[in-house]
């Protein structure tokens, strides 16, 4: 009896001392990179134009 | 064995010779090509290819063209290698070539726009033209 009536205590006790609720968001979350990729595209492909200029001397006369 | 060897030796014979003949008037003519660009007569464009903004032979407006197809095939093996556009690599070698390549005196040409003549000031460039590298 005074078993149960301190178990019936716990639970009440966890209902009322709040309970943490996570929940998804609504929405996807979305991180954007899109601009740094592209940068970095433009970037190395610099480095690349760089070398085939001086690979190719003769398609790129002066 | 020997029919063979002897076979891909006449091949090779053909090529060096056929080589040695195309060369020497192309290298010739690349001169012609940046003689017209000293004169303003051909230029860089912001495009990656070679423009003609004034009057030219028609050896050298010959030249400009094979240039144009040989840079676009060596345009199109990088994005190939890369996993871009042709485009893209087109676009970034005219980065470098109006920053880097173009001197004063010369002409170039952004976009459809007009040609204009780069003076002691750099090229104001394309804002997708990054700054590093």
């Amino acid at each position: 009896m005074k078993k149960e009536t301190i178990i019936a205590a716990g639970f009440a006790g966890l209902a009322l001392g709040g309970c943490i609720q996570v929940k998804a968001p609504d929405k996807p979350i979305e991180i954007n990179l899109n601009v740094k990729v592209q940068q970095e595209v433009v970037v190395r492909l610099q480095r690349d134009a760089q070398d085939l200029i001086q690979n190719n001397p003769e398609l790129f006369p002066q | 064995m020997t029919r063979t060897f002897l076979t891909i030796a006449i091949g090779a014979a053909v090529a060096l010779a056929t080589g040695l003949v195309m060369t020497a008037p192309a290298r010739a003519q690349s001169g012609a090509v940046a003689a017209a660009m000293a004169e303003g007569a051909v230029g860089e464009q912001a495009d990656g290819y070679l423009g003609i903004a004034g009057s030219v032979s028609a050896a050298v407006r010959s030249e400009v063209e094979s240039i144009n197809i040989k840079r676009r095939a060596a345009y199109t093996d990088l994005a190939g290698k890369r996993g871009v556009t042709v485009q893209d690599v087109a676009a970034a070698t005219g980065c470098q070539t109006l920053s880097s390549r173009v001197k004063a005196g010369q002409v170039y040409r952004i976009g459809a726009g007009p040609w204009q003549t780069k003076g002691s000031a750099p090229i104001a460039l394309p804002s997708y033209c990054a700054t590093a590298g």
